[in-house]
């Protein structure tokens, strides 16, 4: 027994682990070694929290659907119409247009899953079909034009500085473990595994499958479109670059974590280390002034290695 | 028995799953050139496990095989298989029903009729003529699969397997093929069942024939030799143009004589008088699904087991899977407690009803990778669930684990402890926490589809013991399965379904009277 934790199978089955946290120590040193000056103060870590929280946000989201086997192309789309509409609205409704904004991602989310589960059309042709409709709807909204709020109401929903860190940072956390509950101790949660795992056998043994789809789609919506009123309140109004090129980040930081493609397997928590990984990344690479089409080629690569090592090994062994 | 005479021989072959199930045990048969020879035996007797050994999908841990009376390696794949003249026609899912008749018989084989990279259909065609002339096989080239009768689309399939032995082999060689046929008439009516054997007949000329099936009569009926297989044991061997063999004495020697009265008294144990006079839980009146099953009418009372009884493809499983709400029938009524059930309605809202579901088909049903203690809380999260939070409920991991002991104590499932994740159980104990996610949630009306479909005896006792408790607390069943003993074991009622209509019902002694048991 005292050589076999570290054998091949023990290493094999905690790969998911492994390579997060390994990939994590990986990065800090390089970065350090490219940058003296990374994490050093108080404020680059700040910097980092703005260029994490929101994004952690949608990403819990997001892992909620890729547990249960489906994917959600709209996350950045509606983020972005979220985020426009907040600002639109908010000269006029003032911190009521939060509430609009999240009931328009609802509606997204409502959509997508109402689509799929009765429809039978897989989850990535309805998600890229409403990724679409919430582009055009922030076009139109916004009329292309980027809209800047300078009310102090309007930012403190995500700069107010408690105990030194921004409020975005707990509302993130506070989504975080929040996801965590509800998927860890819930029979909510436990149907999303299950169905991630087996939807044939989940709905066999009882359980509304069409409805637990419906309410995990509304659920990875209506973060997404909090994550776009953060992000809005963070950076002073809306533009139409908003959430552009953010689905392959996001996405990988759901597999880096640990997550895998297939379903049922993975969780939210793992999805802290990767928002961290991936954002880490990003922002060393642009340190060293990498172009940012490179950093989508290395975020591609990425996605793909980690979609292929977190598959589940002991799944296909046994579908052979 | 001269060595000589055989084709092919296997000689005590065994072979064990998971280390403890012994699918085959020391088991010998022989194939001799032109003849049908017969393997006859229950579901989980070995049979499916003898022929995958012959056409090398698996490899015995012991045993020897023979060709034409020299010692060979057992085949290490099909292709392997095939190149010695042995290949398999399986019972289902080997036709591919959008493919014309030609195309699906050079299926795999197109690289040996191109040329420059283009397909000679006319070679094809051509070729396809001759072969179905000279087997004797009508029907139109360039009708798509599904469009033939089902006794045709055995008949190309079987032509198929042929064609595919001889150009793998080599037209010149002089080899007899054997071809292993896995129940192929389970699907097929009658006409279509004789049909098939009068063009089999005539095919033994050339060709030699394993013939795997359940159904007696016309194994006694086509057969030269016979093999009865019980639990991987081989049990008997008829001579059949030699020695006169009957239907009862084979069934007898299929299903084992011993538990006979154990089963009859088993079920007597439980038995309730007069079940008829207790109140009726489910009615089913005219339910239809075209194309499955029509006009399908009962009543199940409490504490009754009604048993949906007739050979595969009959319509029983449709209907059963129609009441649980997995599939939709098209008309009719489904009354549980005088409330009409919407025939619409998903597998949930038959739960909420109190109709649970139970298949005996692997993986099907369970989340392989969960441990046992998630996959038993599946269905009872109200047990091990506490709503102190008001809002929410929260699963309290204490009464997960104490359901999950409960219940493997009780089914007698063999696992390290309730964190082992199912898919590193055997078949049986599989099985068990499959049946045992109802056994805590005791629903009125339990469904069950081949509840002990492919599992060792060991392991079906306890299920049948389980079940048979639960009768006796008053829960109604359906019952869909293969098996006549399990029938004569669980049901009170047995409807006699021939295809998609009930043509008769029996109660329990008659059913053991008609099926000889």
């Amino acid at each position: 027994m005292a050589q076999a934790w570290i054998s091949r199978e023990w290493f094999q089955r905690n790969l998911n682990t492994i390579i997060p946290i390994s990939g994590l120590v990986i990065l800090i040193i390089s970065l350090r070694i490219a940058n003296p000056y990374f994490l050093t103060s108080w404020d680059s870590a700040i910097t980092l929290i703005y260029g994490m929280a929101w994004f952690m946000v949608a990403a819990c989201g997001l892992t909620l659907v890729i547990l249960m086997g489906s994917f959600d192309f709209s996350v950045p789309s509606v983020l972005k119409l979220s985020a426009m509409i907040f600002a639109v609205l908010y000269p006029m409704l003032g911190l009521y247009s939060i509430l609009l904004s999240l009931a328009v991602g609802l509606l997204f989310g409502f959509i997508n899953g109402t689509l799929l589960a009765r429809f039978n059309i897989p989850s990535f042709m309805v998600t890229l079909a409403t990724s679409m409709v919430a582009e055009g709807a922030a076009q139109v909204i916004s009329g292309g034009y980027t809209r800047i709020i300078t009310d102090p109401a309007f930012r403190a929903i995500s700069t107010t500085m408690i105990l030194g860190l921004p409020s975005i940072f707990y509302w993130a956390i506070l989504v975080w473990i929040l996801c965590i509950f509800v998927t860890f101790v819930t029979p909510f949660g436990r149907t999303i595994y299950a169905i991630g795992g087996n939807i044939v056998g989940t709905r066999l043994a009882g359980i509304n499958v069409k409805k637990a789809r419906t309410l995990v789609f509304m659920l990875c919506s209506l973060l997404a479109s909090f994550a776009g009123i953060l992000y809005a309140s963070q950076i002073q109004g809306a533009h139409m670059q908003v959430g552009v090129l953010d689905m392959i980040p996001l996405f990988a930081s759901v597999v880096v974590g640990g997550t895998a493609l297939t379903g049922g397997v993975g969780g939210v928590h793992r999805t802290l280390l990767g928002v961290i990984i991936i954002r880490w990344l990003d922002s060393g690479l642009s340190m060293l002034a990498i172009d940012l089409n490179v950093r989508m080629i290395i975020f591609g690569a990425i996605a793909i290695v980690m979609a292929i090592l977190t598959i589940d090994r002991r799944r296909i062994k046994i579908m052979k | 028995m001269n060595v000589g005479d055989a084709l092919l021989e296997v000689r005590n072959v065994t072979k064990t799953f998971n280390k403890v199930v012994r699918a085959l045990d020391n088991v010998s048969i022989e194939v001799r050139r032109n003849e049908m020879v017969s393997v006859v035996g229950e579901n989980g007797a070995g049979k499916s496990t003898l022929m995958k050994i012959l056409v090398g999908v698996y490899k015995p841990d012991s045993g020897k095989m023979y060709y034409m009376g020299r010692e060979v390696p057992f085949p290490e794949n099909p292709l392997d298989a095939l190149r010695r003249g042995i290949s398999i026609v399986y019972q289902e899912k080997g036709v591919i029903p959008h493919l014309k008749v030609y195309q699906f018989l050079f299926l795999g084989l197109e690289d040996r009729f191109t040329r420059l990279g283009r397909l000679q259909l006319e070679k094809i065609i051509g070729l396809a003529r001759s072969v179905f002339e000279e087997l004797g096989i009508k029907c139109d080239l360039a009708s798509s699969m599904y469009e033939l009768p089902l006794s045709t689309q055995k008949m190309v399939e079987i032509a198929r397997a042929i064609l595919n032995i001889k150009l793998m082999v080599g037209e010149g060689s002089n080899i007899t093929p054997i071809i292993i046929l896995d129940e192929p008439t389970a699907p097929l009516s009658l006409e279509e069942r004789d049909e098939l054997f009068s063009y089999l007949t005539s095919l033994k000329k050339s060709n030699s024939f394993i013939f795997v099936s359940h159904i007696i009569p016309e194994v006694i009926t086509f057969s030269d030799r016979i093999y009865v297989l019980r639990d991987g044991k081989l049990t008997a061997h008829h001579d059949v143009r030699s020695e006169k063999v009957f239907e009862e004495e084979l069934f007898k020697e299929i299903v084992g004589r011993a538990s006979y009265h154990e089963l009859w008294a088993r079920y007597e144990s439980v038995k309730v008088r007069d079940i008829d006079k207790k109140p009726t839980v489910l009615s089913v009146r005219n339910l239809t699904k075209r194309g499955y099953y029509t006009n399908i009418s009962f009543d199940l009372h409490e504490g009754e087991c009604v048993g949906l009884f007739g050979p595969a493809g009959c319509g029983k499983s449709e209907i059963a899977r129609s009441l649980y709400g997995d599939i939709v029938a098209d008309y009719g009524e489904v009354i549980v407690d005088g409330k009409k059930l919407k025939l619409r309605g998903e597998p949930h809202t038959r739960v909420r009803m109190g109709i649970g579901y139970f298949s005996g088909e692997t993986g099907k049903e369970l989340l392989l990778f969960w441990p046992i203690r998630k996959n038993l809380s599946l269905v009872n999260f109200d047990k091990v669930t506490k709503s102190s939070l008001k809002i929410v409920s929260v699963i309290s991991f204490k009464a997960e684990k104490s359901l999950a002991e409960r219940i493997m104590n009780k089914l007698r499932i063999k696992a390290p402890s309730v964190e082992a994740e199912c898919y590193s159980l055997s078949g049986g104990n599989k099985q068990k926490v499959s049946v045992g996610k109802w056994i805590e949630r005791a629903p009125r009306i339990l469904i069950l589809e081949d509840p002990t479909i492919g599992i060792d005896v060991g392991a079906r006792e306890d299920i049948y013991d389980a079940l048979l408790e639960m009768k006796k607390n008053g829960i109604s069943m359906i019952l869909v399965s293969d098996d006549p003993k399990e029938y004569a074991l669980l049901c009170d009622k047995i409807i006699y379904i021939k295809e998609g209509t009930s043509q008769a019902v029996y109660t329990n002694e008659e059913f053991r009277k008609v099926m000889g048991l």
